[in-house]
């Protein structure tokens, strides 16, 4: 019957005025939604097609802004009114509406609204934020028994919600929901219940979420242990003691004021000194660490201990009590002993000491205090030693924990990766030095760039000394430097013979003779009786010739007859030098005795060539420009 | 302070640096919590004996009050308290003290070197509005009187009067036990002061003794390094414990320094040297023997664990098996008495004239000399 009321209210609203009652219009579209929650099935078999009938938006399937304001405002008022007549009802709120059928329970009608909103926002037909703003309201509706359900709800669908599009839309809410719950909750009767919200709120931010640390490291100084400051009657306590023990909680709940006043470190360390004699000079027992071990899976476990006097005798013989004090020691000393800190902030170096004492000392008892002193002393420095890592992350600014994959990153900023991945001054250079590992096979290659046999390499030049060829003194090739440096360089390695004609003829005489024609080729040719002469010549002047190499510094246009032979032959030196150990260049002008007496016979040809050559003075001068010319090529190569 | 020399006093300084001297090698021999007079379960009263034969009470509140200004202007040096009442109960040190009876009219027993058993009315300790001076004791004159009886040698010649070593009581029957110098325990009937047991047998003067009412029997222990059970009515010795028997320290002759007896009156703690052994009376066997670094020279029972202290500055608790459960540091170097409230503080004495009260926690309350 109501269906049919419905079906006709449904088929009213296209024709609805736009100036239709507002509230009237709510309430129509509020019946098409709980008509949708009674329907059977799964959501997306209705959902979107429900929304499309109540708003009609331009879009199919996403809603604009103001339509989903519109959607947003429908479902808050049907969540409030199905809340309401739950409470009316006095169920549950989570189950209001729940029925079993066949053996099998149905949904109740807000989980059912909720599962529905949430595939809407899943599927991002409507705003993702849309979701958590009911489950904002519907806490805020509820009273704390039924929260826990609908916190029940929440974390069943915690991998929906904590989806990065729905994450980043109701984070915030989410945020605030918790916060407002964890509020409302109290801290020492709901501790299973705060647990499971900080449970849930760890597991749904990020790791690297910001917003819940603590980044100064501020104390919360406001933890003040309160205890009593007149000793009781009718009770035996040494008061004393219990004052001094009690009085260590306000040094533990301010660290950072214990490296600033020393009064105050010596004052700490006095009353701690007296604890743990105390706790020294009574250990536990095994069994008495069963016996007072009340926590152990009891309910009513609470976080902080109560400091009354009367208890004082008891809580001295219960070892998690004692555990808890000696904890409390080791974080403290963790604090202070903690890199990254102001200088004045670090301590002194006497009082370094002193923790180191304290510290073993507390170390010392607490694998003492059964029971599994040893195993619980591990696992406390093991996280102590954690707890560091969470202090440097902290003091690094929290980057996130969470990897970019690596090619992203090098796209996102390849050019400053880039200039950090040279290992050799520049990205030619580093190419270079790369190249044969990344190419293995280069040597074997018949493609390779080798050097050139001189045989090649002097055609050209050769071709142009040809005078059949005709060719134009300004097109010769030993019109450029670079060819005749390279040539001069190639002929050094494969043809000494040859390239020591470079001292009597030039860059000409080195061609190789095979290449020249047989008429050009006389010309170059030394005459082999002229050896003798030159050897007897040169016996005759060899001492002064040496002396003079010995100064090859000396300036060449420095002219005498002697001074342009010796010039002659140092030049010639040089260019020896500079074949049979190129780095020797700039030592050229103190050769050791090995090397003259090499240079001295490797030159012979030439020198004696130079003797016998009538303008040897014209040579001498061209093969001084030749040097001087290589020289500049040197600079410029 | 001796700023001004024009009235200077040669024998005053004399006598100040003396009596200095004589307070830091004054040794307590034993301390007792006095009975609680209200139902404060708080430990008030100490009652001290010390080698200059003097009999002293203190107050533990006004110590601990004390203590805090004293604290406060951080001298290195002990308290110094100053004693409630203050009795010259003997000439000689005075060894033992013990209550008899824990009402009002509690009578406070002394001995000491001198042979002598006194007894004293705490109704005149606690009501001592006088202000105490080091004399003023001497006012007060003991409501009982008992001395040693002397040995009659040849030609009427007489021995010395044993020294007392050790008292005990048994309340029930009126009588008084010493344990004397003479190798003799005597019991003494209260009421008449009269002798009423000689309980003869040890070959050595006898260190330590305890009543084992339950079973109307005292238990001595001597130099000659055994202990006995003695019937108090027939006066003969029941039982020789010897601790040193079945040891390879057969050789080595240790005396019985001390003895005590738990709350049933069945297990006996007894210490030779540095040895404390655990036996059971009824099966009359040895439990347990642990040997100590330092001579026993107290042991006491607290529920089922032995508290003993010693040559050295420390409070051993040990179970009845002789495992150590806990040390405490305490203040006298080397301490002649131990005792316990029943609140669980302890009071350890010894050398130097040191009282170190030690709080049920392990904590020192408060440590005067």
């Amino acid at each position: 019957m109501s269906n049919a009321l419905l079906s006709l209210c449904l088929s009213a609203i296209p024709s609805v005025d736009s100036r239709l009652d507002h509230s009237l219009l709510s309430t129509i579209n509020m019946e098409v939604f709980k008509r949708a929650i009674l329907q059977p099935g799964p959501p997306q078999a209705f959902a979107l097609q429900t929304v499309q009938e109540v708003i009609k938006p331009q879009k199919q399937t996403k809603l604009a802004q103001d339509e989903n304001q519109l959607l947003e405002n429908i479902l808050r008022t049907l969540l409030q009114e199905l809340v309401s007549s739950a409470v009316q009802s006095g169920e549950q709120i989570m189950q209001y509406g729940q029925s079993i059928d066949d053996g099998e329970t149905s949904q109740g009608h807000i989980p059912r609204l909720l599962d529905i909103v949430l595939y809407l926002c899943e599927r991002e037909h409507v705003e993702g934020g849309m979701i958590f703003q009911l489950l904002e309201d519907l806490t805020e509706m509820s009273t704390m028994r039924n929260c826990k359900d609908i916190f029940g709800y929440i974390e069943s669908k915690q991998d929906i919600l904590g989806k990065q599009e729905l994450f980043a839309r109701g984070k915030l809410v989410m945020l605030r929901t918790c916060n407002q719950l964890l509020r409302r909750l109290s801290k020492a009767n709901d501790v299973v219940f705060c647990g499971r919200i900080l449970m849930f709120l760890a597991h749904f931010f990020p790791l690297s979420e910001r917003s819940a640390v603590n980044i100064k490291g501020v104390f919360n100084t406001s933890n003040d242990t309160k205890y009593e400051k007149d000793p009781p009657d009718g009770i035996s306590i040494d008061f004393n003691f219990y004052k001094t023990f009690w009085s260590l909680q306000e040094h533990f709940c301010n660290p950072a004021s214990l490296t600033l006043a020393s009064a105050k470190w010596q004052k700490f360390t006095t009353s701690l000194m007296i604890v743990l004699n105390t706790f020294e000079a009574q250990p536990l027992s095994d069994e008495e660490g069963d016996a007072n071990n009340l926590e152990e899976e009891s309910a009513n476990f609470s976080i902080k201990y109560l400091t009354s006097s009367k208890l004082m005798g008891l809580e001295l013989k219960d070892p998690s009590f004692r555990r808890h004090v000696l904890v409390q020691c080791l974080i403290l000393f963790d604090y202070l002993k903690a890199p990254g800190k102001n200088e004045k902030d670090l301590p002194s170096e006497s009082m370094k000491e002193e923790i180191k004492s304290c510290e073993e000392r507390v170390k010392k008892l607490l694998e003492m205090t059964p029971p599994k002193g040893k195993d619980f002393l591990c696992k406390i420095d093991h996280i102590l030693e954690r707890e560091k890592n969470w202090a440097w992350w902290k003091r690094d600014g929290c980057p996130p924990f969470e990897k970019q994959p690596l090619e992203k990153k090098t796209v996102q900023d390849g050019a400053k990766k880039r200039r950090q991945k040279w290992r050799l001054g520049n990205r030619e250079l580093s190419q270079l030095w790369k190249w044969a590992d990344q190419n293995p096979n280069a040597l074997t290659d018949p493609q390779r760039v080798r050097t050139p046999h001189i045989m090649e390499y002097w055609k050209p030049l050769a071709e142009d000394m040809d005078v059949s060829a005709g060719i134009e003194a300004d097109y010769h090739h030993k019109n450029s430097r670079v060819y005749c440096w390279k040539g001069l360089r190639f002929s050094a390695r494969q043809d000494l013979d040859g390239f020591s004609r470079f001292t009597d003829h030039g860059i000409e005489g080195v061609v190789p003779l095979e290449l020249l024609p047989p008429d050009v080729r006389s010309k170059y040719q030394a005459k082999p009786n002229d050896k003798s002469k030159r050897a007897k010549k040169d016996e005759s002047k060899g001492a002064a010739a040496q002396a003079e190499e010995n100064q090859i510094a000396t300036p060449a246009s420095e002219v005498d007859g002697e001074g342009i032979r010796a010039d002659l032959e140092a030049s010639a030196a040089q260019m020896d030098v500079d074949v049979t150990a190129t780095g020797n260049i700039s030592q050229g002008g103190t050769p050791t005795p090995d090397e003259h007496q090499k240079q001295s016979s490797d030159t012979d040809n030439g020198q004696e060539a130079g003797q016998l050559e009538a303008d040897a003075e014209v040579e001498a001068g061209m093969i001084d420009g030749e040097t001087d010319a290589e020289v500049d090529l040197d600079a410029v190569g | 302070m001796c700023g001004d020399a024009r009235n200077w006093d040669e024998d005053a300084y004399r006598e100040s640096i003396l009596k200095e001297r004589e307070i830091q090698t004054r040794t307590v021999f034993r301390t007792v919590w006095a009975p609680a007079q209200n139902p404060n379960p708080n430990p008030e009263t100490i009652v001290a004996a010390s080698s200059d034969g003097s009999i002293a009470s203190y107050s533990i509140s006004s110590c601990i009050s004390k203590l805090q200004s004293f604290r406060n202007t951080k001298a290195q040096h002990l308290l110094v308290a100053e004693p409630d009442c203050f009795v010259q109960g003997h000439d000689g040190p005075a060894y033992d003290i013990k209550f008899y009876g824990d009402s009002e009219d509690a009578l406070l027993l002394s001995c000491g070197d001198d042979g002598r058993i006194r007894g004293w009315r705490w109704k005149d300790f606690t009501n001592s509005d006088v202000p105490i001076t080091l004399q003023a004791g001497k006012q007060m004159k003991p409501v009982l009187d008992l001395v040693n009886p002397q040995h009659k040698g040849p030609w009427s010649a007489l021995s010395p009067i044993p020294e007392n070593n050790a008292i005990a009581v048994n309340i029930q029957g009126g009588s008084i036990f010493s344990a004397s110098g003479d190798s003799c325990a005597y019991c003494w009937d209260v009421e008449t002061g009269k002798l009423k047991v000689v309980f003869k047998g040890h070959s050595d003067y006898l260190h330590c003794l305890v009543a084992r009412n339950s079973a109307n029997q005292i238990i001595t222990g001597s130099e000659d390094g055994t202990a006995r059970i003695w019937d108090c009515k027939s006066g003969k010795c029941i039982q020789v414990i010897d601790p040193a028997e079945n040891t390879k320290l057969k050789g080595f002759f240790s005396c019985v320094s001390c003895i005590a007896l738990d709350g049933s009156e069945s297990w006996l703690a007894c210490s030779s040297g540095r040895c404390l052994s655990i036996w059971n009376l009824p099966a009359s066997e040895c439990i347990s023997r642990t040997s100590t670094r330092a001579s026993v020279q107290d042991v006491l029972f607290d529920d089922n664990q032995i508290l003993a202290v010693g040559a050295e500055p420390l409070l051993c608790r040990f179970d009845i098996n002789g495992a150590i459960l806990s040390q405490i540091q305490c203040a006298p170097p080397s301490a002649f008495s131990v005792s316990l409230h029943p609140s669980g503080v302890t009071a350890v004495g010894g050398y130097g004239g040191l009282v170190d009260v030690i709080s049920q926690f392990g904590s020192h309350l408060c440590t005067f000399r």
